[in-house]
């Protein structure tokens, strides 16, 4: 099963909608969702708002993520985190390397 | 239009029956007496009554207000039939309850013109006493819908005691119904949630939106929801439900257990604000975003805010009815107003305020619904405490063998398990992670031998994940067994995972760099649990967490 991902209207920003469960099972369907972005994407926003519980694998997809994408992308966002999500983002100081909101 | 003839006269009787049938007035009723005429008129009911004064049992006198009282509400017309000419027995016609006469002998034409004029009279009163009744039955309806929804209301909007003293608020509708709302329940995480918010416009039609919201809240607050996104989801509720010229002003808010982390999200309603105990103003959370209802999923925005408080501030939010609340002379309040009585008196209580709301309203009436919420910040340690644990103790032992490793997905069913006891709720997250970091370690170095140094390669987490598959699929030989139990007393959940395997150098695992992609298991757990300890060379490991 793919990520759903939403493209915004003007084609610069993509929103990647993860499921309730962020883990090394989603190696394939997460690296899907980013790969062959339109050029004009310039903006990847991660959406954890049905994520339930990430581990590290799902940090190093997230790094590995910036690492593809790193040329093309200037704003790498993660949004809506619930408070357990959003401390494992924050233990792992993530708020260097993304826009944390 | 059914006409009764009162008189023991047969003659006049006839002439009239007669007289009446020419003119149309075919539903005629004779009695030649008083007594027969109360008689028939109970039966028959007639619209007009044609009464002689002189009979031999009863006059005319006694019978007309007989007839009058037994016709209620509703105008019966009483002609009297008289061949008299003195005033005064004239006078008393009128006096015991006629309406008109028709003197012997009769003049046809105007004896029609009255029974018409005194029809019409008797129509309309027939007219507006069934529009009573239907104004009265509408009114017992009303009334009852509306004490249904109250009482819907009350239960559905009850507030939550366990959090909702710690917060000095009143809410005071402009009607019966309020179509300010304001709600708060615990975070499953420590802490709270609050809502507070306002309907466009007063009464039912505002109120119930509520219902919905309410409902969102409640379900969203249990699972630990962030703010952005318990928004962005109570907007497309009320954008699908609302008609378009009605939103929703509000502001969700979460407090972390500590009391002093502030987290909100404001849409559409007046500043929030959080004063010291001096009086200085700290921070304004202004409304960033349109109020919600209104904008649709792609334009909708969520952002929040945050701010780290100190103990004894003092955060205070208010509809907009406190602000536009005018006086008899037609000024209104204004917000500075408001600001200087804080800054004056920044521990002021609500029912104070409300009280110097009241003297500045004056005998001018409430327009609008008020609502007033502080919350003053001190430690939501207890609010935890409230978090009732199962008191029996319990162990879960599992062991995966080799079968078991190839074909399932532990954790899941694993978390599901535990945090299916009560109080266990609020670890559900973070026993994910751990449970995912320590079997996927167990397995992957202790049992399949992988090494994560595969990973720093520009494919490596694919590969890693290939060679994950492929050994997994030619394992011979592997078992992890998993303990976990759980003290009430202490409230310490201890986690024990023993994989079959020769270990793995942990400590080097633990030190990933913060470039890489990986290596940063073993630290998140310890970051998230109480303890962690590996012994037996990695392949054992002890994990306490406390509830």
């Amino acid at each position: 099963m793919s990520l759903e991902t939403r493209l915004s209207a003007n084609n610069t920003s993509i929103r990647i909608m993860v499921e309730e469960k962020f883990d090394f099972g989603k190696v394939h369907d997460f690296r899907d969702a980013y790969t062959n972005l339109p050029d004009s994407v310039n903006e990847v926003i991660i959406d954890l708002a049905d994520t339930e519980y990430m581990d590290s694998s799902a940090l190093g997809m997230l790094l590995n993520m910036q690492k593809a994408l790193n040329e093309k992308v200037t704003t790498f966002k993660i949004t809506n985190s619930r408070p357990q999500v959003a401390k494992i983002l924050k233990i792992s100081r993530f708020d260097k390397k993304f826009d944390l909101s | 239009m059914r006409i009764l003839i009162v008189d023991d006269d047969s003659l006049t009787r006839f002439l009239l029956v007669h007289m009446l049938e020419e003119a149309g007035y075919t539903d005629c009723y004779e009695a030649d007496c008083g007594n027969e005429a109360i008689q028939l008129a109970e039966k028959i009911k007639p619209d007009l009554v044609l009464l002689d004064v002189l009979m031999p049992d009863m006059d005319g006198y006694e019978v007309a207000p007989i007839l009058k009282k037994m016709s209620g509400d509703i105008y019966l017309p009483i002609i009297f039939i008289t061949a008299l000419d003195d005033q005064e027995d004239l006078a008393k016609c009128l006096e015991v309850g006629g309406d008109d006469f028709a003197p012997k002998p009769f003049d046809r034409i105007i004896l029609m013109a009255k029974i018409r004029a005194h029809s019409r009279t008797r129509l309309l009163s027939i007219r507006a006493s069934h529009q009573n009744q239907e104004l009265e039955y509408f009114r017992n309806g009303v009334e009852r819908e509306h004490s249904i929804v109250e009482h819907i209301f009350s239960n559905a909007l009850k507030t939550n005691k366990k959090v909702s003293k710690y917060f000095d608020y009143r809410l005071t509708p402009a009607s019966n119904f309020n179509g300010d709302l304001f709600l708060t329940e615990p975070s499953p995480s420590g802490g709270l949630y609050f809502l507070m918010g306002d309907f466009t416009g007063h009464g039912l039609a505002s109120a119930i939106g509520a219902l919905p919201v309410a409902k969102a809240f409640q379900a969203m607050t249990q699972k630990g929801v962030s703010i952005p996104e318990m928004a962005a989801t109570i907007n497309d509720t009320l954008l699908s439900l609302l008609p378009g010229d009605m939103f929703f002003a509000a502001i969700i808010g979460e407090i972390g257990s500590d009391g002093t982390k502030i987290t909100i999200f404001n849409g559409g309603m007046p500043d929030m604000i959080l004063i010291s105990p001096d009086g200085t103003l700290k921070k304004r959370f202004a409304s960033l975003h349109m109020a919600l209802g209104i904008l649709d999923n792609i334009e909708f925005e969520d952002d929040s805010e945050h701010y780290d408080a100190d103990i004894g501030d003092r955060l205070i939010g208010y509809s907009d009815g406190v602000i536009e609340l005018t006086n008899d002379e037609e000024k209104m309040l204004g917000e500075d107003a408001v600001m200087n009585w804080l800054h004056h008196e920044p521990v002021i209580k609500i029912n104070e305020l409300v009280a110097k709301l009241d003297i500045f309203r004056g005998a001018a009436e409430q327009q609008d619904d008020i609502t007033l919420v502080s919350y003053t910040c001190q430690s939501l340690k207890s609010l935890v405490l409230d978090n009732q644990i199962s008191q029996l103790p319990f162990n879960i032992d599992i062991t995966l063998d080799t079968e078991k490793l190839k074909n399932t997905d532990p954790i899941t069913d694993l978390v599901n398990m535990i945090a299916s006891q009560k109080g266990t709720e609020g670890i559900r997250s973070a026993l994910s992670t751990i449970i995912s970091e320590l079997y996927n370690n167990a397995l992957d170095h202790g049992i399949l031998l992988l090494d994560s140094n595969i990973k720093k390669e520009p494919d490596g987490f694919f590969d890693y994940f290939e060679m994950r598959m492929e050994r997994l699929s030619e394992l011979s030989y592997g078992e992890v067994r998993i303990r976990v139990s759980l003290d009430p007393n202490t409230k310490l959940l201890t986690l024990v995972m023993k994989d079959s395997g020769k270990g793995f150098s942990y400590d080097t695992i633990m030190a990933g760099k913060e470039t890489d992609c990986f290596g940063r298991g073993v630290s998140l757990v310890r970051e998230i649990c109480d303890s962690i300890e590996y012994s037996d060379g990695g392949s054992r490991v002890c994990v306490k967490l406390k509830l």
